[in-house]
């Protein structure tokens, strides 16, 4: 077992490597794409704001740099990349390997499959965690956005870091994973119930008495303010004045630049009239905010199910979604191999995400640089990209609950449903 | 939804999967149909200049008179440099342009391609329009040497004699720049991507002076000697490099003057005849499609499509009576068009396919054909998809009344279906859906894929010399390799049909999603490539030696190796030259359909054979 994971990690960090070492155009050429690098997580932008960090100008001046404050410090300790780019790749394969590690200890925990209040019927098809780290870390998605240096990568890694903690019931890491995700992107806050919910059940499992639910959410959520404001405070402190509230948070909550990607955001708001936006901006981010307590409450016995489909929804429908959220959702859908028999149009939806990956960066080239096409070639793209990931979303989520209906009626197990 | 349900009712179906050759077949057929009705009147239309602003032919010219003693004496310039070296030749250039109080530059560049060195000097001069504030520029140019290698004499003289009667006038609102590269294709290409900032520095001297952004150019292909010559026709040539096309309305232009104002017939792609039957327009039309699908340089103008400057080539055919000062009055004529423009060429077609200098065929019109093509392939992908899911063992027949059918009768699991008012009982083992094994096929396919990269690699940067005998041994290395790697396969890891199904599967799925986004960038390759390939929809793994023997033969036909071979040899073209050119075209102008070649149609039609060839070791 660990030598088949220090193989496949050595395998994943050579070909990292290689692809920075061999193609030295590569990470800037991807960096500059719309589809792998956002407004909200660019290297490039992280790069101008670094050089203003450094001759103590605001970063935030200017308007280019919408990261997190704390990135700023960990980044100048490296090398200027632009002339020894090694130690930022080091860092960057270092970051995927560790989330692949986090991804195995999820994997391992079994929680995908058994919980403490279900058991599924196909308990026994599952892959093994190297397997799963592996769909990780070959992922073309998850190799663009890691050669594209894109802080995403950070996010993803803070994200698998909190799914694996409280899959072991590591409360205190949970929460601080948890936390500098939020930190560092905010939408990963909304996580917080259903991995709540995992950690709770883990340690109600562990341990002979249960511990109150009450007093469980209210600790864990005061220790999830606290630290998030230490960070926040801690990044003041650093900036000497808040204002970078509104230049992060303030540019993901409210859109202000509408640089193309992925998402559906961006298009709908450069046609929308000023007095509609900001009442558009309540409903888009209402309809994100939605899913999360209408899943935890109906799926409240699968929390990593709940969690997993969650960051499927964040890579469709939060405003500055990048190939490295689809990334992120399609690296923890292999915890679910048990479901895949179930699944009915797993055919359909990976035949759309490769197509719409294909004719992506092809319309992108239409209307950007032969300027034969237009801005609806691209956002129509965008669409399908969308389609194909909800078609997946909706289709495990009618996978799960057929599961879950052939254990409370195992009579049922083989049959057609209809709904009624 | 009472629809709905049908539909999904139809997808247990088993008589559905016999559709999807026929759905195949019938795509191809309609997509080479269609092709064949566009040149009709009425599937084509007229052309017309939508981009009023240009008012084409609208402006008297004045360039006559003395301005053709001029010209000829920068004819018999031009001729005495003929012999001298290019130092030299830039420098007399120069001179010509400062005589004129242009302001001029020289750019060398030299370039390395399969072991060759190709180097030569541009000279270029800027005219700043006396109207204009440096924000844009129009491009005039006459290559050295033309594509068939002759001396442009009359062309290079007359873009001097032009820049000479230019720089006279007032009337200029944008800077027009008179260049005159070493040679067609490699110098229009360093000067113009070292005007946009992107040539590499180390072989390629950066533009010393430099105007506005580009909003077209024009080039002039006149080799005629010092002594004249009096042509018949204008050909004029549009295929930018990966057969991007400048806008229409660029070429309309150009047509309308030519023809209306000063009454020189327009001719294009070779079409030296054209009497406007249906043959010679289809036959216009798959030239169109020919060159643009090679994607190559077909003249100076090429290299600046790329970088979305509309661009144009004007060369002179024939024996007739039209002489240089009309040409040269045609000339000035577009640029006063030009002149006008008041934003980027942009209201006409980018996507057309020219039937005749005045009828074309637009993108909503042909784009079908080759999407139908495409679509066959993810018809059968899908269709294999759906055949490999389901149990390969027949279940025995019920209703059967012999004996050993008897025995199993009572194990024979039925279900019971319901649909409204009908009943039917169906053995449970043709409804369920096998467990799919993918990872063979998974990696067969990109294991595939990512040996194209070899000959790719090979082609591009391989010595002149040792082009041919590559070429030959690729040949006969992709004539084995299915052969071996099936028998590799069934001694080692025999595929099951199921795994043989997925393998082609993913391969057609992968050769339609190429091919349809392919077809937006340029219709006329992934046409040619869908149309090679389509031999792929219908083979399948078989276990019958005959068929398998007949698919084989097929295939090996159909080897993209061979059929480049044949294209060669087909259109009386030297083989290494081809190559040349190809490895010159990755190298300068960045080429795309080499990758194309190995990358999609290779892997795909290698992955058929396999599996068809399996069929002869089972």
């Amino acid at each position: 077992m660990d030598q088949q994971k220090a193989l496949l990690f050595g395998a994943a960090a050579a070909v990292r490597l290689f692809l920075f070492t061999a193609f030295p155009s590569l990470p800037s050429l991807l960096a500059g794409r719309v589809e792998v690098s956002t407004p909200v997580t660019s290297f490039k932008r992280l790069q101008e704001g670094l050089f203003l960090y450094v001759h103590n100008v605001s970063p935030y001046d200017g308007g280019v740099y919408h990261q997190a404050p704390l990135l700023l410090p960990l980044f100048s300790l490296l090398p200027n990349p632009s002339h020894y780019p090694f130690a930022t790749n080091l860092l960057y394969t270092a970051v995927d390997l560790l989330g692949a590690h986090a991804l195995m200890l999820v994997a391992d925990s079994g929680q995908s499959i058994t919980t403490r209040l279900s058991k599924s019927s196909r308990k026994d098809l599952r892959w093994n965690s190297a397997a799963v780290a592996a769909s990780f870390l070959f992922n073309p998605f998850t190799l663009a956005a890691c050669i594209a240096r894109s802080t995403s990568a950070l996010t993803n890694l803070f994200v698998l870091l909190a799914l694996a903690k409280a899959s072991q019931g590591a409360s205190i890491t949970f929460i601080l994973s948890l936390s500098i995700a939020s930190y560092l992107s905010m939408h990963p806050l909304l996580l917080f119930p259903p991995l709540l919910i995992l950690c709770y059940d883990v340690r109600a499992s562990k341990s002979k008495v249960a511990p109150s639910p009450l007093s469980f959410t209210i600790v864990h959520a005061v220790a999830l303010v606290v630290t998030l404001c230490g960070l926040l405070y801690v990044s003041a402190l650093l900036m000497g004045s808040w204002e970078f509230l509104s230049a992060t948070y303030g540019v993901r909550l409210l859109l202000p630049d509408l640089t193309p990607n992925v998402g559906l955001w961006w298009y709908f708001f450069t046609e929308m009239f000023d007095s509609f936006r900001e009442f558009f901006l309540g409903v888009f981010w209402l309809h994100v905010v939605s899913y999360m307590p209408g899943l935890t409450i109906r799926l409240r016995k699968q929390p990593l199910y709940v969690a997993t489909t969650l960051t499927g929804i964040f890579a469709v429908f939060t405003p500055y979604p990048s190939i490295a959220d689809a990334a992120l959702y399609l690296s923890l859908v292999p915890l679910f191999r048990h479901l895949f028999p179930l699944m009915r149009y797993s055919f359909l939806a990976s035949a759309v995400v490769l197509y719409a990956s294909f004719l992506g960066p092809t319309f992108y080239h239409l209307w950007i640089y032969a300027g034969s096409g237009n801005a609806n070639f691209f956002y129509a793209i965008t669409l399908v990209w969308s389609l194909g990931f909800s078609i997946i979303i909706g289709d495990s989520l009618y996978a799960v609950l057929r599961d879950e209906l052939d254990v409370e009626r195992p009579e049922l197990r083989g049959k057609e449903v209809a709904r009624i | 939804m009472a629809l709905l349900a049908t539909l999904l009712a139809l997808r247990k179906d088993a008589r559905i999967l016999k559709i999807p050759p026929y759905l195949s077949a019938f795509c191809i057929i309609v997509g080479v149909v269609w092709l064949l009705i566009l040149p009709l009147n009425e599937y084509s239309r007229n052309t017309y200049v939508s981009e009023n602003a240009l008012l084409p032919g609208q402006v008297h010219t004045y360039f006559t008179g003395s301005e053709h003693n001029v010209f000829r004496a920068y004819r018999q310039e031009v001729a005495a440099l003929a012999g001298s070296s290019v130092d030299q030749r830039s420098k007399r250039l120069s001179e010509i342009f400062q005589s004129n109080n242009l302001k001029v530059a020289t750019q060398k560049y030299s370039y390395q391609a399969s072991g060759r060195n190709i180097s030569n000097e541009n000279v270029y001069a800027v005219l700043q329009g006396p109207r204009a504030d440096a924000t844009e520029a129009v491009v005039m140019m006459a290559a050295w040497r033309n594509m068939a290698g002759d001396i442009n004499h009359s062309g290079v003289a007359l873009v001097l004699s032009l820049a000479r009667y230019f720089k006279r006038w007032s009337l200029w609102s944008k800077d027009v720049i008179f260049l005159i590269p070493g040679d067609s294709t490699t110098g229009s290409q360093a000067w113009v991507d070292a005007y946009h900032d992107s040539h590499s520095p180390d072989t390629i001297e950066p533009l010393s002076i430099k105007s506005g952004a580009l909003q077209g150019a024009v080039a002039v292909d006149y080799p005629a000697g010092p002594w004249g010559h009096r042509y018949d026709k204008l050909h004029i040539m549009y295929d930018g490099v990966n057969g991007q096309l400048p806008n229409l309305d660029l070429f309309n232009t150009a047509v309308s003057i030519a023809s209306g104002q000063m009454g020189i017939g327009c001719t294009l792609q070779r079409m030296w005849k054209h009497d406007d039957s249906y043959q010679e327009r289809l036959q216009t039309m798959l030239r169109g499609m020919i060159s643009q699908g090679l994607g190559h340089a077909t003249g100076p103008h090429s290299s600046f499509i790329p970088y979305h400057v509309d661009a144009i080539t004007l060369q002179t055919v024939g024996d007739g009576w039209h002489d240089e000062m009309s040409l040269g009055r045609t000339v000035e004529s577009l640029f006063r068009s030009l002149n006008n423009l008041l934003e980027h060429l942009h209201q006409s077609f980018f996507f057309y396919l020219l039937l005749q200098a005045n009828r074309f065929v637009s993108i909503g019109t042909y784009l079908p054909s080759a999407m139908l093509i495409a679509m066959n392939f993810s018809i059968t992908s899908i269709a294999l998809w759906v055949l490999s899911g389901r149990s390969i063992t027949t279940p025995p027949n019920p209703a059967s009344t012999s004996n050993k059918d008897k025995q199993e009768k009572e194990k024979a699991d039925v279900t019971v279906v319901k649909k409204d008012s009908a009943v039917a009982i169906v053995p449970t083992k043709s409804l369920e859906t096998v467990e799919r094994r993918l990872s063979l096929p998974l990696t067969f396919v990109a294991i595939s894929h990512f040996l194209g990269l070899l000959p790719l690699y090979l082609f591009n940067n391989t010595h002149e010399s040792y082009l041919d005998p590559i070429f030959y041994a690729i040949l006969g290395l992709t004539g084995i390799l299915p052969f071996a790697t099936a028998a590799i396969l069934q001694s080692f890891r025999r595929p099951t049909p199921q795994e043989s199904n997925l393998i082609q599967c993913f391969s057609l799925l992968l050769l339609g999603m190429f091919l349809s986004a392919l077809a937006t960038l340029n219709f006329s390759l992934s046409f040619l490539v869908g149309i090679l390939t389509t031999p792929l929809t219908f083979i399948r793994g078989t276990k019958n030696k005959i068929f398998a023997i007949i698919g084989s033969v097929i295939l090996a036909i159909l080897n993209p190796v061979v059929v480049i071979r044949a294209a060669v040899f087909f259109f009386g073209m030297d083989l290494r030259q081809v190559l040349v050119q190809a490895a010159e075209g990755w190298h300068v102008w960045g080429l795309w359909t080499q990758v194309v070649v190995w990358l999609v149609w290779w892997p795909a039609w290698f992955a058929g054979s396999v599996v068809v060839s399996g069929g002869l070791f089972s």
